[in-house]
């Protein structure tokens, strides 16, 4: 059968009818949303990974029906200035770049519930998400920035709010 | 030796900003983080049929009879086409191939592997395809398969009755028309007389095997084509669109300019996206039924497109009482799967190097493609070299401990050297072995002794060096536009897969024309509009595409300076191009390039435009010696070095240094060239401890990617160091050479190598598993 809900992709409302088995991946890719992609259909990439109120579900998987209401944000819905975004392009975090939309989505998603995220933590959060170019290296990189960056960001707010109490 | 690395010279005492060796971001690097970047499948297309197509469940059978009334019968099924209804309208056009047109876009007759593509449903929609697919009813008469390489080797049941070169190749129509043999090509080195081996010599010899793997480019493959009045046009996930189009066109009987082939930027492909994939299927289609169709296939399917070669190889080497290494052998045999693709290809060009890169007074190779009832196997990230290199760094190392000496040190005095000339004839240039052995073992602390605890965990170090030819001969063109305002476009058929070709092309052209970042677009190849390229593969590019982009960029440099001579009323002789334009020696004045080109054209949004082509030559190898002294362009040479510990409870090995290297001429854009040798080290580690395509009776056993193991984040060592060796090549453009496979090539036996220094045993057979590890382990115990 076929249910109408609301997707609510990065910040927009669509009016979307759902057959029971469509997939979200497909879905958002009909929407736009290409960033989103299929890579093995079993759950097994990482490379369709979107957020879904902040956590990260793999769309391949996902029965769009289920997302009604739900926030989700998408690779090429994140701002323009997006401090992961811009830290995955100077570690030159990519090759083919097909699956890098994942990895940056995961980022998110760790360093959100764990802002202090070590190499161990971000290495365990990205075990399921394959690079076939072998861009690990500059992935981890990219993250171990993103936590320097917030955590100098967070001194200086809390240095301005001691300096200004 | 002098190379010359800057063409435009510097009017005033400013250094000018440079292209060449700097680190430039990708062009696309931004676009890719977001998810902007749009590949094949993301492109909006006219409105596509969708196909599916049903799948032999054979390895080798005749096909009795194909029923299709129930797939029909599935809403939204259009139509269901046989291998039969497509030869009788495209006759034997239907087989295609690289090297032999064997392999048909749909089976005529016979199935040969499990997989086999046997009919293809047309659908409003892919699922309604998929459904249809599902309900066509295949009845077989089995035939006896063979499955193994060896066994086919000696014998039947045959996979092809009669051998089909591609009437295209010269050098395979001796081989047309023999039968009752599985051997479809075969290529023998002999250097130098066989004699006794000295007195005081030592010899080791082994059996070795590597498995078929696949490359598992994330991107899926997809195809879509539909006739526009009486031309075709394709855009397919493709790092061969020339080729392509040339085939298509054979298969249609139709002319090139009727043909149109659209690439796009691929999600990786390593040699899985090239040559004929799902594009004859396609074009089949599309052609015949007058429609639009799409091709989409699942991981699943993808794994049965096309592998890496399984290769067994029996060798043997011998060092005289001096540590010279004085006679190697080795018999190959490349298991090519149901059908031949560019097998024979990868059989010679591996066989010419199945001995290494070492100075050998007598070496005997024997290289055969094999047919078995499998996936066909075809070009991977590496060409068949790293399965030959499996034997001959194993035999080297063993060698090297036979009589007591440092692996290292015994490579050392046995590698060739520039000047040198290699078993198959050809000499070496720029091609540093010496220089990568010293590197990786320099930045491993080699000669210093390691900590070896004697407990569970047993630390080990190994080294490897590799050697590959370039693709000889071949041709790659450049259009380049200039326009007014100074940017320019590349028109190339140079597919970016990663690689960063877009950037390294951007990065010569702009050298030449002192343009700085971002300014240079590369076109995506298009054959209605970027000219013929041989092949986007064998790590070609930088060298031949970048010397047509350089030689079509020192034109564009000459027309400027022309125009703007005659602008200053000055020679050319006396006009320079700078970061600021055009200016002239004698007078001072000057004019930027927008100015000049206003002045010329008298209009804005013009274009100026320049072109190159640029090809190499070869001689064709001696039948019976395989030998040539021209048989290639250049050599890539390549090292690597890992120290690691194996845990001998579990048989798992941890990597804690890698350290890669590879003589690339020069760095185009060193950052680009260390992410290469990295990303290529790290697929290589994958080969050496976990990565292959398991079959039994013929069917794939773990092909998805819930059961196919790919290096993740974990599998990553614990530090990893790439190193640019630069010894410039003297027809590279500023000296460059390519880098995309140099380092997948010796990682396996590096790693096999460590794991032999650190618990003592020896394994020839990939990849090295726990398993394979503990067995061999005990049996050394018992």
């Amino acid at each position: 059968m076929t249910t109408d809900i609301e997707l609510q992709v990065n910040g927009e409302r669509w009016e979307v009818r759902v057959g029971d088995d469509d997939l979200l991946l497909d879905v958002l890719r009909e929407l736009g949303h290409t960033s989103v992609r299929e890579g093995c259909g079993v759950g097994a990439c990482g490379a369709c990974t979107v957020l879904a109120d902040g956590h990260s579900v793999s769309s391949c998987l996902a029965r769009a029906v289920r997302y009604d209401g739900v926030a989700i944000t998408t690779a090429d819905g994140l701002p323009e200035n997006d401090d992961v975004v811009e830290e995955f392009v100077a570690a030159r975090a990519m090759q083919c770049g097909y699956c890098i939309p994942g990895f940056v989505l995961m980022g998110h998603e760790l360093l959100a519930e764990n802002p202090d995220a070590t190499t161990a933590e971000i290495d365990a959060h990205l075990e399921g998400n394959i690079c076939r170019c072998g861009t690990y290296l500059e992935i981890r990189t990219a993250l171990q920035n993103v936590v320097a960056r917030r955590r100098a960001d967070r001194e200086d707010r809390e240095k301005t709010v001691k300096e200004s109490a | 030796m002098s190379v010359d690395t800057r063409s435009a010279v510097s009017a005033g005492t400013e250094p000018e900003p440079r292209a060449v060796g700097e680190r430039w971001a990708r062009v696309d690097a931004r676009a890719k983080v977001r998810g902007e970047l749009h590949y094949a499948a993301d492109e909006a297309l006219r409105r596509c049929l969708d196909v599916v197509v049903t799948r032999s469940t054979r390895p080798h059978a005749a096909i009795e009879s194909i029923d299709v009334a129930r797939a029909t019968r599935v809403d939204g099924v259009v139509d269901v086409v046989t291998g039969a209804q497509l030869h009788e309208i495209l006759g034997d056009a239907i087989f295609t191939g690289p090297a032999f047109a064997d392999q048909p876009c749909l089976a005529v007759g016979k199935v040969r592997y499990v997989g086999e593509p046997v009919a293809a449903v047309i659908a409003r929609g892919h699922d309604a395809a998929r459904a249809g697919a599902e309900e066509v009813a295949v009845d077989y008469r089995e035939l006896a398969a063979i499955h193994d390489v060896d066994a086919a080797v000696l014998g039947a049941p045959f996979v092809h009755d009669e051998l089909r070169p591609s009437a295209v190749f010269g050098d395979l129509a001796h081989l047309r028309g023999i039968r009752d043999t599985n051997v479809n090509y075969e290529y023998v080195l002999r250097h130098g007389e066989p004699a006794e081996p000295p007195p005081g010599s030592t010899t080791v010899a082994h059996e070795f095997w590597c498995p078929p793997t696949h490359h598992v480019p994330i991107e899926l493959p997809f195809t879509a084509a539909w006739r526009d009045g009486d031309r075709l046009e394709i855009l397919s996930t493709t790092q061969t669109p020339s080729y392509v189009r040339q085939s298509v066109a054979d298969l249609l009987g139709i002319p090139l300019g009727r043909v149109r082939v659209r690439s796009a930027p691929l999600g990786g492909s390593f040699g899985a996206k090239m040559y004929d994939r799902l594009e004859p299927l396609a074009a089949a289609l599309a052609w015949t039924r007058r429609t639009a169709v799409r091709i989409a296939v699942s991981r699943e399917e993808a794994f049965l497109l096309t592998t890496r070669h399984g290769a067994a190889v029996t060798g043997s080497m011998t060092a005289d009482a001096d540590g010279n290494i004085v006679a190697a052998d080795a018999d190959v045999r490349y298991d090519t799967g149901a059908y031949a693709d560019v097998g024979p290809r990868i059989t010679a060009k591996s066989g010419m190097v199945a001995s290494g890169p070492y100075r050998i007074a007598q070496a005997h190779v024997r290289s055969r493609c094999v047919y078995t009832n499998k996936p066909s196997a075809g070009p991977f990230r590496g060409f068949g070299v790293p399965q030959v290199t499996w034997s001959h760094e194993t035999l080297v190392d063993e060698l090297a401990r036979a009589r007591g000496e440092d692996p290292a040190a015994f490579r050392r005095r046995n590698l060739l050297r520039e000047g040198d000339v290699s078993v198959v004839g050809t000499p070496m240039h720029s091609a540093d072995f010496v220089g990568c052995l010293d590197a990786v073992t320099a930045a491993l602390d080699w000669d210093s002794s390691i900590e070896r605890p004697t407990g569970r965990f047993r630390r080990g170090r190994g080294v490897a060096v590799g050697i590959k030819a370039v693709l000889t001969p071949t041709i790659s063109n450049a259009v380049l536009q200039l326009n007014q305002d100074a940017s320019a476009t590349l028109l190339i058929s140079t597919v970016d897969m990663g690689q960063g070709s877009d950037t390294i092309m951007a990065q010569i052209a702009a050298e030449s024309l002192c343009l700085p970042e971002g300014s240079v677009r590369v076109v995506t190849a298009d054959t209605d509009v970027t000219p013929y390229d041989t092949i986007t593969a064998g790590s070609r590019s930088t060298y031949h595409s970048g010397n047509a982009v350089r030689k079509a960029a020192d034109a564009m440099r000459d027309k400027l300076i022309d125009i703007a001579a005659a602008r200053f009323g000055v020679p050319a002789t006396d006009v320079k191009l700078t970061g600021d334009g055009l200016v002239s020696t004698q007078t001072q004045e000057s004019a930027s390039i927008p100015e000049l080109l206003h002045g010329h054209f008298g209009a804005r949004g013009t274009t100026l435009t320049s072109e190159a082509e640029f090809r190499t030559q070869w001689q064709p190898y001696d039948k019976k010696t395989g030998r040539s002294p021209q048989v290639t362009e250049h050599w890539f040479a390549g090292a690597a070095a890992a120290q690691l510990t194996v845990d001998t409870m579990t048989g798992r090995v941890h990597v804690e240094h890698l350290a890669v290297a590879g003589d690339v001429g020069r760095a185009i854009n060193p950052a680009l060239v260390e992410q290469q040798l990295t990303g290529a080290a790290i697929m290589g580690l994958g080969h050496a401890l976990f990565d292959q395509m398991v079959f039994d009776e013929g069917q794939i056993v773990n092909g998805t990617l819930l059961d196919y193991q790919l290096p993740s984040i974990h599998d990553v060592p614990d530090k990893v160091t790439p190193i640019v060796v630069e010894n410039p090549h003297r027809t590279g453009p500023y000296g460059a050479k390519g880098v995309g496979e140099t380092t997948i090539i010796p990682l396996a036996p590096a790693i096999a190598n460590a794991v032999r220094d650190a618990v003592g045993v020896r394994i020839t057979r990939l990849p090295l598993t726990s398993e394979r590890i503990l067995d061999a382990l005990s049996e050394e115990d018992s």
